[in-house]
């Protein structure tokens, strides 16, 4: 243990010399604000179209819904994903509780939810796909492990960095957002009560377990559940990061893995066992704002269960190839 | 070496403090989403705030500013029209145009294939009530599926979504199923067609009492029927006398009422099914529509 440390501080402070971090920084700061002016822009039109009454606006959502309802050119997975939208607007209009108030939480906390499964990923990718291959890379592995210290723990020390840094980077992804949001749409609505517990059978909604919590205790769940997904993403970069050598063909392999798991969330209905798929399972903060899954049987445990799975053996896989493998070339 | 020591511990503090709030909102998440704290708050919030119950009692022409609001079937909705606004956004435009005031369309809530039965409930919702009791002109368009449906032989007709079919090939379906329909057509028998209505009427008066009580002060439109199956030799008499009844029907329902009146549709379309008509054979074209509009413009000018 004692020995863990210092090599848990140098690995930082190379994270911070090499300035990934700050790369990820600059990176929010310069997309938050144009994904705040995008919303901005909405805003004001739907403002335009309904005199800012969210009233009319979301009654205007629940009648465009219904109404493709009766199309028959509209699968029947999206008419069951529109009839549950449905309901959950009627239950926020019957409870007088404006679902997409404006403000700099409520963004964060929508801007959250749309950038768990691709968004936040990539920021942790930065870091995660580099940490053991740019080593390799520049030949300074070998330097590392000519050092008195077992190979294991020069990796666990690599990995408790990662897990130090996914905290960090969750973390600073919600600060800058509603530094920069609140700017526009100002710093209050912490306690706007925000409804959660949406239990989905069917194309049915069950409002039996449906509570309101403030905002920023939704904000709290939903951050611990992104840090979870963050957490596995980082995993499997590093597995990856370990068994290929250069940083580029890390990123790409997990790229891919991410991509094709947005892409089999829009159309994986059908193929039920792509719901082992750890990529399939991200967007863990669905199941609290209560949008149905993408494959009929997952839920929340499921997808904890599948991501933890993928998670540990990615880290014995890590361990076994880095302590065994050849590292003269 | 200073640097490298605040750097570390710096980020070891704040990294560590991040980790177990994280934690804690994790276990929180999981908390709350398996074992849900059965309604807490929510009853709390049930007591919502009813907006400001009907608008103020003057005439319709005394007003500077009319909100509309319009509600029903796909009249309301406007489908049949390659440009979305039906006879609601028509109408809308056509008495701003007209007055010069300002007209904005509250809501549109009309839904394909929407019943008297249908709509009854929607009347009891939260939304809907907020939307027509803000509303100084409501516009309705109901009974046209009962009807019709009753009859059941508008299904293959509707199923076919003629709002959205703009290709050639999709207008080739709505071809097929036109025919389709009037191959349907020689098996109904005509008084099927009447068979649907006392039940329907009835249902219209319980929706129109709703309506006023909802808003008491706006001025309520309601849009007659006319018969789509005028050029149909089997349906044409048939269809025109069960349209008069119903529409004769409504009008003795909306009498009762000083703020309420029918918009006749029945003679614009006797004549000019071809020129009126989308290719579903139901539903009015944009013509249609505008002509529609116009009425209800001059009806509150």
């Amino acid at each position: 243990m004692s020995s863990l440390i210092p090599l848990v501080k140098n690995e930082t402070i190379k994270i911070i010399k090499k300035k990934r971090f700050y790369v990820i920084l600059l990176i929010l700061l310069v997309l938050v604000p144009i994904f705040t002016y995008a919303q901005m822009r909405s805003a004001e039109h739907s403002r335009e179209k309904f005199n800012g009454d969210w009233r009319l606006e979301t009654q205007q959502q629940i009648t465009d819904n219904e109404n493709s309802l009766g199309s028959d050119r509209v699968p029947d997975e999206w008419k069951k994903f529109r009839k549950i939208i449905v309901q959950q607007l009627q239950y926020y209009l019957d409870h007088d509780v404006n679902p997409k108030e404006p403000n700099g939480v409520t963004f964060t906390r929508e801007f959250m939810n749309n950038s768990v499964s691709l968004f936040i990923p990539l920021l942790i990718m930065a870091i995660a796909s580099d940490i053991v291959s740019s080593e390799r890379t520049t030949g300074t592995i070998k330097m590392l492990l000519t050092r008195p210290v077992k190979r294991w723990k020069v990796l666990l020390s690599k990995l408790i960095t990662l897990i130090m840094f996914t905290s960090l980077i969750v973390l600073s992804t919600f600060v800058i957002t509603y530094a920069i949001s609140g700017l526009v749409f100002g710093y209050k609505g912490f306690d706007i009560p925000v409804f959660t517990g949406f239990q989905i059978s069917g194309s049915d909604v069950d409002m039996s377990a449906v509570h309101a919590v403030p905002q920023w205790e939704y904000i709290l769940m939903q951050s611990g559940l992104i840090w979870f997904v963050s957490l596995t993403v980082a995993i499997l970069a590093f597995m990856v990061s370990v068994l290929v050598r250069s940083t580029a063909a890390s990123i790409v392999v997990m790229m891919a893995a991410l991509i094709a798991g947005s892409i089999l969330t829009n159309m994986a209905a059908a193929w039920n066992s792509a719901k082992y798929l750890f990529m399939v399972n991200l967007q863990l903060t669905d199941y609290l704002s209560g949008t149905p899954a993408p494959i009929e049987g997952m839920n929340l445990t499921f997808s904890l269960i599948v991501l933890s799975i993928w998670a540990i053996a990615a880290i014995i896989v890590s361990f076994a190839v880095f302590t065994k493998r050849d590292i003269l070339n | 070496m200073n640097s490298s020591n605040w750097i570390w511990r710096s980020v070891s503090i704040i990294s560590a403090a991040a980790t177990l709030l994280l934690i804690a909102g994790f276990v929180y998440a999981i908390q709350d989403v398996n074992y849900p704290q059965r309604a807490q708050g929510a009853g709390d919030l049930a007591e919502s705030v009813k907006p400001p119950k009907g608008t103020s009692n003057d005439a319709i022409q005394d007003k500077k500013e009319l909100k509309v609001a319009a509600l029903g079937d796909s009249l309301a909705k406007g489908t049949g029209d390659s440009t979305g606004s039906g006879f609601v956004r028509r109408s809308v435009q056509e008495y701003s145009k007209d007055t010069g005031k300002k007209v904005t369309l509250l809501n549109n809530l009309g839904i394909n294939g929407l019943t008297t039965t249908a709509l009854l409930p929607k009347l009891e919702e939260q939304g809907t009530q907020y939307v027509l009791a803000k509303a100084d002109v409501i516009l309705l368009s109901i009974g046209g599926n009962d009807l019709f449906r009753g009859a059941d032989l508008f299904t293959s007709v509707k199923n076919t979504s003629p709002n959205e079919s703009s290709s050639s090939a999709v207008k080739k379906d709505s071809e097929v199923s036109k025919t389709s329909t009037q191959a349907k057509v020689q098996e109904i028998k005509p008084e099927d067609i009447l068979k649907a209505l006392p039940q329907a009427s009835l249902k219209l008066q319980k929706i129109l009492v709703k309506l006023r009580e909802i808003n008491p002060n706006a001025v309520i439109i309601y849009v007659g029927l006319y018969n789509p199956f005028g050029d149909l030799e089997q349906l044409k008499i048939p269809g025109n006398e069960a349209v008069t009844t119903w529409n004769n029907a409504a009008l003795s329902l909306i009498n009762k009422n000083g703020n309420m009146m029918l918009v006749p549709t029945f003679d614009l379309f006797q004549q000019n099914l071809n020129k009126y008509l989308s290719s579903d054979h139901f539903h009015p074209n944009g013509d249609g529509y505008q002509q529609i509009a116009e009425r209800i413009v001059q009806s509150i000018r």
